[in-house]
């Protein structure tokens, strides 16, 4: 009946989640970063950082972590998987977003990222570089 | 688009409401699954969202409003009921929020939002956070009205409705196509029997570039509801995407026989005339849909696509005749947007750029008029009118203007959290550099408008002269094989299809005037993916939003 291509593609805004009782607002991408690469594992209340993700193979990881740690995917996956940072940073990598959400919801040291239209009121978002998602140069937007 | 609904439930859901209300001040949200014999509200299952107005006439008005409007599209029904609803009871905070949340008019969706607000305190808890998002949708507090749309989604699963609408909101305002599908997927898990969500369904999967999923969707649809207008009203639409016009018309008359008032199914015919180059015919059918039409707003916008036809055919004279006397009326009636799109649209089809501009200075001015506007409006019609410059510019080869034309866009930007600004300044700016000979550069620009018909031209061209033809046809294809009545697609489609026809490569045409569209024919046109089909056209000329309609 028709002829079809493939599809356009559609920007996401990726919301940087955590803990409502936490007690960040905001960082910057690059405190971000150091975060997923572990260097940077405890919030500033001496709380030890998990950082709750999808599984790094699925495709709308690939632009959060060429995003945020700068690094291709593999190279980020190797970071993310690193065995040495298991207690001080921990990572959790979880099939969809809303287990995401719902691991910050039930970890006051958690953080995580979703897809903006996952969120629920049990997380809180915290702002990138000052802004938060929809916000104009909002920069985990991506494809 | 529009939903089903059987009469009979409707009766049926009218009874058992009017008996609950009675009885007690919450009454349950609506749900298409309440028996005649409903039990009073106190009795009745928690899994929908609670409705409170100590009027049972209110109440029963609002549940008419959601039955007519989200069940069954019935807009102007719909609406009506919801204003009898705040009628009833002027601090019916949530019948308040859904009329906001629904209007086409923007000044009364600005006073039923600051209503809503004024009165959120006598509501409950669940009823302030569904205010909360229809009223974030609309004023730009996305990130908290996301959150409280979730929280209810958690808390009342079995609520169709509400699933069912903000599934409508996610695929036709938001883009978050897989989202939306994904909701309504499992939506029909639990409730097979919804057909509503069916619809949107097919809507969303179509929508989101999986149209192969659709028409199957749509039989089903069709079959559940044989005594219903809408079902072959949206069967008619997404055939109309696909590109399938024979098919089109057969659906919208169907629907028409079933109900001859049913507005979208006459618009419906009519725009597909349009798309097919029958434009006398077109027009003919356009004046019937103005005649059944009941909204002043909706009136303008059938208005506005009768004059396009004068445009589709070439006959530029006419088009602008017709424009005109358009905007005069938009202006006289107190369509600040109508009337600017009517300039904007002259604009576009303009043979000499330098008139073409003064077109667009012209559309401007109205917005710079005394003209009340819903939030975002004007700035989205603006942006829309300075992206149009830029494009203009580009093609015409006057880059000054073209840069001076995105600079206050680029500013507007920077403060917007609106799609339509962003997209609007991503394409401007990528027009900008391919003017500058930047195609690389140019082509993430058009990435982020990917609907928009004057960027997939553009990138296609970009593509091509990066060095990537077979990117550059595939961008080309895919905008050839949209079928939808904006007026970018009026003029960005014929010409992709003339080039794909001719063999060309993928390049900016150097006129203002676009190819004729084919003659009437019998044969489907060129389809790929359809990217976007609004059943009407909005304020901003742009696809309607809200529920999927």
């Amino acid at each position: 009946m028709v002829v079809t291509v493939a599809a356009a593609a559609y920007a996401t805004n990726f919301a940087v989640i955590v803990h409502p009782s936490n007690a960040v607002q905001g960082m910057s991408l690059v405190e971000l970063g150091k975060i997923f690469k572990g260097k940077s594992p405890i919030w500033p209340t001496g709380r030890n950082i998990t950082l709750v993700l999808r599984e790094p193979s699925q495709p709308t990881m690939k632009f959060v972590i060429e995003k945020v740690m700068g690094v291709s995917v593999e190279e980020g996956k190797a970071a993310l998987t690193d065995t040495s940072r298991k207690s001080s940073s921990p990572v959790v990598f979880v099939p969809a977003d809303e287990d995401v959400v719902k691991a910050v919801e039930g970890s006051p040291g958690a953080l995580g990222i979703v897809d903006v239209y996952n969120i629920t009121s049990g997380v809180k978002v915290i702002k990138i570089d000052d802004k938060q998602p929809f916000d104009p140069g909002y920069t985990l937007k991506g494809h | 688009m529009r939903l089903p609904f059987e009469r009979t439930i409707v009766i049926a859901l009218l009874a058992g409401l009017s008996g609950a209300a009675a009885h007690a001040q919450t009454q349950k949200f609506a749900s298409t699954k309440h028996s005649p014999n409903a039990a009073p509200a106190a009795m009745v299952k928690t899994d929908t969202i609670p409705v409170t107005t100590k009027s049972a006439e209110a109440r029963r008005a609002y549940q008419m409003g959601i039955t007519n409007f989200a069940d069954l599209l019935m807009l102007d029904a719909g609406l009506d009921y919801f204003r009898q609803a705040v009628k009833d009871d002027p601090r019916f905070a949530l019948g308040h929020a859904m009329l906001g949340f629904s209007t086409f008019d923007p000044r009364e969706g600005e006073r039923e939002r600051a209503l809503a607000n004024k009165y959120a305190a006598l509501a409950s808890p669940d009823e302030r956070l569904l205010i909360r998002w229809l009223n974030g949708t609309k004023n730009g507090q996305l990130v908290p009205a996301i959150a409280a749309m979730n929280d209810l989604l958690g808390k009342y699963p079995n609520d169709t409705e509400f699933a069912n609408t903000v599934a409508g909101w996610l695929c036709s305002n938001e883009q978050a196509y897989d989202r939306g599908a994904d909701l309504l997927e499992r939506l029909l898990k639990r409730h097979p029997e919804f057909v509503p969500a069916v619809n949107n369904l097919a809507y969303c999967y179509a929508l989101g570039g999986r149209a192969s999923l659709s028409p199957p969707l749509m039989d089903r649809y069709v079959a559940a509801m044989p005594d219903q207008p809408n079902p072959q009203d949206s069967y008619g639409e997404i055939s109309r995407m696909m590109g399938n016009f024979p098919a089109a018309l057969e659906h919208y008359r169907a629907a028409l026989k079933i109900s001859p008032d049913f507005t979208s199914s006459q618009v419906g015919i009519a725009s597909t005339y349009a798309l097919m180059g029958d434009e006398s015919n077109a027009r003919t059918e356009y004046v019937k849909a103005i005649a059944m039409a009941k909204d002043p707003a909706t009136i303008m916008n059938y208005r506005l696509l009768w004059a396009m036809t004068y445009f589709r055919e070439s006959d530029i004279e006419s088009g602008r005749k017709a424009y005109l006397e358009v905007a005069a009326e938009a202006h006289h009636k107190g369509f600040g947007v109508q009337e600017a799109e009517a300039h904007r649209t002259m604009a576009l089809f303009n043979p000499d750029p330098k008139s073409a501009l003064r077109d667009l200075d012209s559309a401007r001015g109205v917005l710079a008029e005394k003209h009340v506007y819903a939030p975002g409006d004007r700035d989205s019609e603006l942006a829309t009118i300075l992206q149009t410059r830029t494009y203009i510019a580009v093609r015409a080869g006057m880059p000054e203007v073209a840069k001076a034309a995105l600079a206050p866009l680029s500013n507007m930007a920077r403060t917007s959290r609106s799609n339509i600004v962003q997209q609007a300044y991503h394409s401007a700016n990528g027009a900008v550099l391919v003017s500058q000979r930047l195609y690389a550069d140019s082509i993430s620009e058009f990435l982020d408008d990917p609907r928009g018909p004057f960027s997939l031209q553009l990138l296609a061209e970009a593509e091509t002269k990066a060095g990537e033809p077979s990117a550059g046809h595939e961008i080309l294809v895919r905008l050839a094989g949209i079928n939808d009545e904006r007026v970018e697609t009026a003029f960005a489609v014929p010409q992709a299809r003339a080039a794909l026809k001719a063999g060309a490569p993928a390049a900016v045409q150097p006129s203002g005037t676009p190819e004729p569209a084919a003659a009437p024919a019998a044969a489907p046109a060129p389809a790929a993916q359809p990217i976007a089909a609004p059943a009407t056209v909005s304020f901003s000329g742009r696809p309607r939003g809200g529920p999927l309609d």
